[in-house]
C-alpha cells in the first residue's frame, strides 16, 4: 500500500516488485496455477474446501507470526492451544447438546455451537496470560541472552507438559462430534459445503479482520506494533512492555483456541491433536517469513492449495511430505521466506 | 573451557601422589575423561553384577539409560557447541535404524532382503545417517539459529513421512522386525555393547571438541559474525559437525533397532523422541557432552520407578519431566555440568584459602 503512495504508477511498482522478488512471484503464480488445476480436475468443491482450510491455517499462523514478531518466541506449543480450544468446545457443546435433546429449542440449537466457540476465546486468553506470566516473564526478567533459542526450547517444554498433562487428566480418548449443525450441506454453483465449514471460514475471516483492525486502529494495537519494532524505544515513550507481551501472547493463544473450537468437527479433541495444525502453521510462517503477520494470511492459502493438490494427485499419505519438500526448496533460495521477514530477532543466534 | 578447568584441577590434585598416577590422569585427560568419570563408568559397567541390579528388567533400564545418554552426547555435540538445535535428530537416528534393519533383513516380508550380518549393517546405517547429516548441514548452512532448527525439524518430518509411506521396504506403521544383534535372550551382552558404543561416542566426540575443530565450533556457536571475521568458515565447520553428530545418531539407531526388535516410524523418528533427548542434554548442561550421560541413568530409573508405582496415572512421569525441564531452563540454564563446575570452583577456592 505504501508503495502505491511513493510511486507514481501502481503498475510500475508492481513491475519493480516482480523484478526484484522473483521467488515470491514464482510461488504465488505456481500456487494460482495449482489452484486452477485442482479446481478444473477435482471440481469446485475441492477448491472451496481448500479455501476454507486456508482460512483456518491463516488463523493459526497469524497467532504464531504475532508471537514471533512481538516477543521473538518461536512458539512450539501453539498446537496445544488448539488442543485446549477443541476440548473447551467439546465440553461446552456436548452438555448443551444433551440438554437440547431433551428440550428441543430451534433457536438454542442454532446458537449452541457459536456459544462453544465464544467460550473458547476467553479460555484461550486466560491460558495465554497464565503461560506468559509463569514461564516467559521469569525468563525475561532473569536474562535476555540467547533469548530466541531459550524461549523456543521453553515452548517445547510447555508443549510436552500440556500434552502429557492432558493425557494424564483426560486420557487418550478421542472426543469429537460429527457436526455442529444438523443441516444438509448447502449447495450453490455446483459446490456442496457443510454449514460447519462455512462458519469455520467466516469465523477465521472475522477474527483475522478484527485482529487487523485492532492492530492498526487502536492505541493498544499501535503499542503492540511499536514493541515489535523497537522494544527499548517503546519503553521510552511509556509503553508498558511487559503488559504488551502478556497481551500479545494471550491474543495469539486465544486465536489458536478459537481455531481449535471451530474445527472440532474435523479434528476431534485428543492430547496430541495440536501437532498437525502446529506443523502447518509452522510451514506457513516459515514460508512467508517469520513474524510477517500480513504474509501469513496469504501463506495459509498457499499451503492449503499445496496440500489439496498433493491429496488429489499424489496421495493422501504424502500430504505432509510434498509441502515440506517444497518448503525446503523455497527456503534454500530465499532463506528469510517469500515475503521477507524484517523482525529484530531473526538474525540473533 | 570446561575441559581445561577439569584438567588443571586433576593435575593440581595429583602432586602428593606417585608419578604413575599423574601419568595415568594426564593420559585420561587426553581423551577427556576425569578419574571420577572413569570410576563412575566402571561402576556402571559393574552394576549388573551387583545383586539388586542383576535382574533382567533393571538391565533393560540400564540399557535404555546408556542409549539415551549416548544420544544426548551426540545431540549436545551440535546443540551445545555450534548452537543449532538439530530438531530432526530422532529422524536421523531412525534413518540409521531402518538402513541397518533393512540391510540385515533376511525374511521376504519386504521388497529388499539381503540378510547381511547386523554387526556390519549397523556401520552402514551409521554411514548413511552421516551422509544424511552432511546433506542436512548443507541444507541449513545459509540459515541461522532458529531457522536452521526449524528446517532440520521439517526435514525430519519429511523423512518420517517417507518411512511411513514407503511401505514396500519399511512396512510403514505396520512395524518392522529387525534381526537381533546377538542370538540370545539375555540383556547383558547388549548392555556391554551399548556401553562400548557410549564410550566410543563420548571419546571420539570429546577428542574432536578438544581439537582446533572444537574451538571453531564454539566460536560459531557464540558469535557467527565474529567467527567469520576471524577467518573461520562457518559452512565447513557446520557440515563437519552435523556429519559427525548424525553418524553417531545412526550408529545408536542401528543398535536400538537390533536390540528392541520392532520398528515403526512413530516410535523411533517422532519429534517427541528428539524432545526427550533434548531435555536430557539440557538438564545435563549445554556444551559439556558428559552432562547428558550423568543425567540419563538416574533419569531412566526415576521414570521407570514412577511408571511402575503410579501405573494408574499414565503420563505423570512425562509431566514431571517436562516441568523439571522448564524450571531448569528458566532458573538454572547451566544445568548439571554448571552445578559441577560451580562446586569444583568452590572447593578449589576453599582449599586455597586454608
Amino acid at each position: 500500500m505504501e508503495e502505491m503512495k511513493d510511486d507514481p504508477s501502481f503498475w510500475e511498482s508492481l513491475l519493480l516488485s516482480i523484478k526484484t522478488k522473483r521467488a515470491t512471484w514464482l510461488v504465488i503464480l505456481l500456487t494460482l496455477a495449482l489452484a486452477v488445476v485442482t479446481g478444473v480436475v477435482a471440481g469446485p468443491s475441492q477448491l472451496a474446501n481448500t479455501i476454507v482450510a486456508g482460512g483456518m491455517w491463516a488463523l493459526m499462523a497469524v497467532g504464531l507470526a504475532l508471537v514471533f514478531g512481538v516477543m521473538n518466541i518461536c512458539h512450539f506449543a501453539h498446537g496445544e492451544s488448539f488442543m485446549v480450544g477443541a476440548y473447551v468446545a467439546y465440553f461446552t457443546f456436548t452438555p448443551l447438546q444433551n440438554y437440547l435433546a431433551e428440550n428441543p429449542n430451534t433457536f438454542l440449537s442454532t446458537i449452541a455451537p457459536l456459544v462453544s466457540m465464544i467460550v473458547a476465546l476467553p479460555a484461550g486468553f486466560i491460558l495465554g496470560v497464565i503461560i506468559e506470566k509463569l514461564v516467559f516473564y521469569p525468563l525475561r526478567i532473569r536474562t535476555r541472552r540467547g533469548w530466541v533459542m531459550n524461549a523456543f526450547l521453553l515452548t517445547v517444554g510447555i508443549s510436552f507438559v500440556m500434552t502429557n498433562g492432558t493425557m494424564l487428566v483426560l486420557g487418550p480418548n478421542f472426543r469429537g462430534i460429527p457436526r455442529y449443525w444438523e443441516v444438509e450441506p448447502l449447495e450453490f454453483l455446483g459446490v456442496r459445503l457443510t454449514l460447519d465449514r462455512i462458519v469455520a471460514f467466516v469465523v477465521a475471516v472475522i477474527s483475522i479482520v478484527s485482529l487487523w483492525l485492532f492492530l492498526q486502529r487502536t492505541r493498544m494495537g499501535r503499542a503492540i506494533r511499536a514493541v515489535s519494532q523497537d522494544e527499548t524505544g517503546a519503553e521510552m515513550v511509556g509503553i508498558n512492555v511487559n503488559g504488551i507481551h502478556t497481551l500479545t501472547f494471550a491474543l495469539a493463544t486465544a486465536l489458536a483456541t478459537l481455531a481449535g473450537a471451530s474445527l472440532l468437527f474435523m479434528f476431534p479433541a485428543y492430547p496430541t491433536v495440536g501437532l498437525k495444525p502446529l506443523y502447518i502453521a509452522w510451514y506457513v510462517v516459515m514460508l512467508v517469513g517469520l513474524g510477517n503477520v500480513a504474509g501469513s494470511i496469504a501463506g495459509g492459502f498457499i499451503v492449503a492449495v499445496l496440500q489439496t493438490f498433493t491429496q488429489q494427485f499424489i496421495g493422501v499419505a504424502w500430504e505432509d511430505v510434498v509441502p515440506v519438500a517444497i518448503m525446503i526448496l523455497v527456503l534454500l533460495f530465499v532463506p528469510s521466506g517469500i515475503f521477507g521477514s524484517e523482525v529484530k530477532g531473526v538474525q540473533e543466534q | 573451557m570446561n575441559v581445561n578447568t577439569e584438567k588443571t584441577l586433576e593435575t593440581k590434585r595429583a602432586p602428593g601422589l606417585t608419578g604413575a598416577w599423574r601419568g595415568f590422569t594426564t593420559a585420561l585427560g587426553h581423551v577427556g575423561v576425569s578419574p571420577l568419570g572413569l570410576a563412575l563408568f566402571i561402576l556402571v559397567a559393574l552394576l549388573p553384577l551387583i545383586p539388586p541390579f542383576d535382574q533382567e528388567h533393571i538391565l533393560r533400564w540400564l540399557i535404555m539409560g546408556a542409549f539415551l545418554g549416548a544420544q544426548a552426547v551426540a545431540f549436545d555435540f551440535t546443540g551445545g557447541y555450534i548452537n543449532v538445535v538439530n530438531f530432526g535428530f530422532a529422524a536421523v537416528l531412525g534413518l540409521g535404524s531402518y538402513t541397518s534393519a533393512i540391510l540385515s533383513n533376511e525374511l521376504g516380508i519386504v521388497a529388499i532382503h539381503p540378510g547381511w550380518s547386523p554387526w556390519i549393517t549397523i556401520w552402514i546405517g551409521a554411514l548413511v545417517a552421516g551422509m544424511f547429516g552432511f546433506f542436512l548441514g548443507w541444507l541449513t548452512l545459509r540459515l541461522r539459529g532458529i531457522y536452521a532448527a526449524v528446517m532440520a525439524w521439517f526435514v525430519g518430518i519429511a523423512l518420517m513421512g517417507l518411512a511411513t509411506n514407503l511401505t514396500d521396504i519399511t512396512r510403514g506403521s505396520l512395524g518392522f522386525s529387525p534381526r537381533p544383534l546377538i542370538e540370545t535372550t539375555a540383556n547383558l551382552p547388549y548392555y556391554y555393547t551399548i556401553l562400548a558404543m557410549l564410550a566410543l561416542t563420548y571419546v571420539v566426540l570429546r577428542l574432536v571438541t578438544k581439537s582446533h575443530l572444537g574451538l571453531a565450533f564454539q566460536c560459531i556457536g557464540q558469535n557467527i559474525d565474529a567467527a567469520r571475521a576471524s577467518g573461520i568458515n562457518p559452512t565447513r565447520y557446520r557440515i563437519i559437525n552435523f556429519t559427525l553428530s548424525c553418524t553417531f545418531a545412526g550408529l545408536l539407531g542401528g543398535f536400538y533397532a537390533h536390540y528392541i526388535g520392532s520398528l515403526t516410524p512413530k516410535t523411533v523418528m517422532h519429534t517427541s523422541k528428539t524432545v526427550e533427548v533434548l531435555a536430557l542434554a539440557y538438564i545435563g548442561g549445554r556444551g559439556s557432552l558428559w552432562g547428558g550421560i550423568v543425567t540419563a541413568f538416574p533419569f531412566v530409573f526415576f521414570i521407570e520407578y514412577l511408571r511402575s508405582n503410579l501405573s494408574e496415572l499414565p503420563g505423570l512421569h512425562m509431566v514431571i519431566y517436562g516441568v523439571l525441564m522448564i524450571l531448569m531452563m528458566i532458573f538454572y540454564p547451566d544445568g548439571l555440568s554448571g552445578l559441577y563446575r560451580w562446586a569444583v570452583e568452590k572447593i578449589k577456592s576453599r582449599s586455597k584459602g586454608e
